[in-house]
């Protein structure tokens, strides 16, 4: 029963999110001028036929196959208390230089595509490397120099595009690399559809989609069950115990880093491999900051994660039938906003809500009441203090309080 | 003399004739789970006077000041301020009742000069913007009343700790604060800057106003207080005369005449030493010596105790023998093994136990349930981990046996342990470092901030598993925990260990001595 009660109200916080964010969304829809049940009602919409139904879930898990896995390489830095917004230009250096190399070498089928994954991940760990060796050797802050880090990863993404790694035409519109020679296209699933008798879509479902599971259960085993998931865990929840405990927290940021950078080198691969065979100006951006939010979402959880990133990826899809209806596009990016906005404050209210059991629960077994925090001081500083007395900002993840201190 | 109802009359809201006392305390109890908050605290403050309050640490002096400034509210008693009883919802109401608080750790902005500092909160305003002039005349008719000497455009950040201080109580005095609580204003200070802050103090009294001055060192305390009260375990003991008392009268009252009561008499000390300090020094940034040449060795079945005042270079010594500190000179030896270089991981590894000073910080994962707390500082051995995995069924169990064995008190292994009191939290660690039977225990603080049950639980532990061969280290404040565990007593003060004293013989006065520096080495042992 206890187990349930913490699973129920793991779970409220994302739900009461979802649903703000729903409701504000549809003040804004109101707002100009749009009838909010008729968007919500295109947007619910996958289609009349079978055939378009298939489609649009095809188009969802696509879309949230990236998403999955930019959450996952957030959110291991998450854990440790790390912010890692890097992610962005991590994944856009990755999958530029994976692709590049992708081209240039002939390779057997799925050797061809280990080493482009390979690659992706080297780069995207080697970019988020300098971020944990810059905070461990000079004190930088992992926010400051992974944001700067971004700006430098796009401007090297556009140089390399342009000149050392440009494979299209001189004078076409779209720059791109060269493309993937076909060894290393990773093929679609579309053939298991149609085992199961479904209507064959136009779009192919992204073999990848294999990778990211597997990836996903591989980094919640790592973290859930292995030691170094342990130390790491530890130095999320309280850097100065798990060093009295024997952990090296240097050598936990660098490796961290590394471990969050190479998940984020997977990022651009899904498209790469199994749609655009060639990184170009109009390859998809934006997918390291929308692992934050999916990140936030999903509580860390790789499950939730999961579920999180169908969910944007669901949103995502409705800015199409949108703007056929004549409904700003635009909503969708209202309501990811909202969400985001929304589960930081209900992640908060559930871990009070959370706590506040667990007191309860301790107070009936002793018959005395609980000691939190390094001040026992229910009437003062309360849960927004830390043991220090310094003011913690919270982010509403777990674990994340003690390195993002103001 | 001392006395001076004059200041008080002539103040400008006065009129009737009030009461002498500023601040009066009655019967004041604050209950926090499970630890010695305050108990029927009787205090009364005399206005235009320096009054002192002195107790050990973790007497409940600090719970008392937040008390009076209002950061909570007392479950029980009076708090009047000149003589009318008055209840503080927060610091704004006690400031706004004239009382203000400079803090032991400055809350200052660096990059902001003195001025914005003071007006910080508060600011005099024409026309939407800070009237620097109106704040700058304020601020010079206060510095040149109370003689701080302060320059409202210096920047903080080039102060020194001495004016930072004096910037703070001008903070507190530009909010038209008739008493000061000062919260061990001297813990930062050099010897020059503790005559300079006591000249302050005359200038205050001079003006009028009255001074609540908390402390643990007895010298400071009779040359600058006009009255003493001490505390002790959390209440009133009672007043002093700073004139008359003597210092050892004072420690006496501080530390309590009762004989000690974790008494452990036959000696179990064998001869292989566990641990050996040699010439053990630790710097600090600035390159100053926290640990000065320390030289100790621990026997199996011996327990060492260090004594000595806060601050004096325990806590670093303690890190220093974890591996959480470096060395700048010295060696530290387990049992035959050079283990100066080795990290913490590897130093728990061969056999040393930790019970931190401060369980929160360092040894607990307040958001994690009881079974991974279980885990901590033991990741890499049975019955925590199986090869490069975490064993979340043997963790769970011996976690189980834990609370069995060491009285524990919660739902289950699954409980986080946040939900636990602070002695069942404390428990849990004595009981996690013993379960994996340490050669050497190093205890900080074993029974600080645990209620008396779970004391005496802890005191049975410590000398259980010090005749079954363990060498402890043991750093207390309690001196009546020292001189009843230890086999040998260290007293360090300034970084030094500067006496050794026979347990069996000493005092809890005469330790005070050696704490304090007020007794010579000589006379030691």
């Amino acid at each position: 029963m206890n187990r349930l009660r913490s699973t129920g109200l793991a779970l409220l916080g994302p739900a009461l999110a979802v649903l703000v964010a729903l409701v504000i969304s549809a003040l804004v829809i109101a707002l100009i001028g749009e009838n909010p049940l008729r968007a919500l009602q295109v947007m619910t919409d996958l289609g009349d036929a079978p055939s378009q139904q298939v489609q649009s879930v095809v188009v969802i898990l696509n879309r949230a196959v990236p998403l999955f896995l930019a959450g996952l390489a957030v959110s291991i830095a998450f854990r440790m208390g790390l912010f890692n917004i890097g992610v962005e230009g991590q994944y856009r250096l990755a999958t530029i230089v994976a692709a590049a190399v992708g081209a240039a070498v002939a390779l057997p089928g799925p050797l061809h595509l280990l080493l482009v994954i390979v690659v992706g991940m080297a780069v995207g760990a080697l970019w988020a490397g300098i971020v944990g060796v810059l905070k461990v050797t000079r004190g930088v802050s992992e926010v400051i120099s992974s944001i700067m880090l971004n700006f430098i990863a796009l401007g090297l993404a556009s140089y390399l595009l342009t000149g050392p790694f440009r494979g299209s035409p001189e004078g076409a519109s779209i720059i791109t690399t060269t493309p993937l020679p076909e060894s290393a296209w990773f093929p679609g699933l579309n053939g298991l559809l149609g085992a199961f008798g479904l209507a064959e879509p136009r779009t192919e479902l992204f073999g990848f989609l294999l990778v990211a599971v597997v990836v996903g259960i591989a980094i919640a085993v790592l973290i859930q069950r292995t030691r170094f998931g342990f130390d790491l865990r530890a130095t999320g929840i309280s850097a100065s115990a798990a060093t009295a405990s024997g952990v090296d927290a240097r050598r936990m940021v660098v490796t961290t880093m590394l471990l969050s950078g190479a998940v984020a080198g997977l990022i651009g691969l899904p498209d790469l491999l199994g749609d655009a065979r060639a990184f170009g100006t109009e390859f998809t951006a934006g997918l390291g900051f929308l692992g934050i939010a999916v990140a936030l979402l999903g509580r860390n959880n790789v499950l939730g994660i999961a579920l999180a990133a169908l969910l944007f990826a669901f949103l995502d899809r409705a800015a199409l039938p949108l703007q056929f209806a004549d409904i700003p596009a635009s909503v969708v990016t209202i309501i990811q906003g909202t969400i985001v906005l929304a589960v930081v404050i209900a992640n908060e209210i559930a871990r009070r809500l959370a706590l506040r059991s667990a007191e309860r629960a301790g107070a009936e077994a002793t018959g005395a009441p609980p000691d939190p925090g390094g001040s026992a001081d229910p009437g003062g500083p309360g849960p927004g203090t830390g043991p220090d007395g310094g003011h913690r900002v919270r982010t509403g993840v777990p674990g994340s309080s003690e390195e993002a201190r103001a | 003399m001392a006395q001076a109802p004059a200041a008080g009359a002539e103040q400008p809201d006065g009129g009737a004739p009030r009461s002498p006392y500023a601040v009066e305390l009655h019967g004041i109890t604050k209950r926090f789970p499970g630890v010695v908050a305050n108990k029927d605290i009787e205090l009364s403050v005399r206005r235009g006077q320096v009054h002192a309050i002195v107790g050990e640490n973790g007497a409940g002096k600090s719970t008392l000041m937040k008390t009076l400034y209002g950061e909570h509210r007392p479950d029980e008693g009076t708090i009047l301020v000149d003589g009318r009883p008055v209840q503080f919802r927060s610091p704004a109401d006690a400031i706004a009742a004239g009382i203000g608080m400079v803090h032991q750790h400055f809350m200052l902005a660096d990059n902001f000069t003195v001025l914005e500092n003071v007006v910080l909160g508060s600011e005099p305003r024409k026309g939407g913007r800070l009237d620097r002039d109106a704040a700058r005349r304020r601020i010079d008719e206060i510095s040149e009343r109370y003689g701080l000497g302060l320059r409202p455009d210096d920047l903080v950040e080039d102060l020194g700790v001495g004016d930072r201080q004096r910037v703070e109580i001008a903070k507190v005095l530009y909010r038209n604060a008739r008493t000061l609580i000062l919260d061990e204003p001297t813990a930062v200070l050099v010897p020059q800057e503790v005559d300079e802050l006591f000249g302050n103090l005359a200038e205050l009294k001079r003006e009028g106003l009255t001074v609540i001055f908390i402390s643990h060192k007895l010298d400071e305390v009779r040359k600058v207080a006009d009255a003493i009260t001490v505390i002790r375990r959390g209440t009133t003991v009672g007043d002093a005369d700073p004139r008359t008392t003597t210092a050892k009268q004072l420690a006496e009252m501080m530390v309590g005449a009762e004989l000690p009561t974790p008494e452990t008499r036959s000696s179990t000390v064998r001869q292989t030493p566990v641990l050996r300090l040699q010439g053990v020094t630790v710097a600090s940034d600035a390159g100053r010596p926290l640990v000065d040449a320390v030289d100790l060795t621990v026997r199996e079945g011996e327990v060492v105790g260090i004594a000595g005042v806060e601050g004096n270079g325990q806590a670093e010594l303690v890190e220093a023998v974890m591996g959480l500190r470096s060395l700048a000179a010295g060696s530290v030896h387990l049992g035959d093994e050079d283990i100066t270089g080795w990290t913490t991981r590897a130093r728990r590894e061969a056999g040393i136990g930790f019970i931190p000073e401060d369980r929160h910080r360092q040894g607990m994962l307040l958001d994690a349930p009881l079974w991974e707390n279980r885990i901590l500082g033991h990741q890499t051995r049975p019955p925590a981990a199986k090869g490069p995995f975490i064993d979340r069924k043997g963790a769970r169990g011996d976690t189980e046996r834990i609370m069995r064995d060491y009285d524990v008190r919660a739902p289950g292994p699954d409980t986080l342990a946040v939900a636990l009191s602070g002695g069942n939290q404390q428990k849990l660690i004595v009981g996690r470092e013993m379960s994996a039977a340490p050669r050497l225990l190093i205890a900080a603080h074993p029974t600080r901030g645990v209620d008396v049950g779970a004391q005496s639980v802890i005191w049975e532990l410590l000398k259980d598993a010090r005749g079954e061969g363990m060498g402890i280290v043991l750093v207390s404040a309690d001196l009546d925990e020292l001189i009843g565990l230890s086999d040998t007593l260290h007293v360090m003060l300034r970084g030094r260990l500067v006496a050794t004293v026979d347990p069996r013989r000493v005092t809890p006065e005469e330790l005070g001595g050696h704490m304090t520096g007020a007794r010579t080495a000589a006379g030691a042992a």
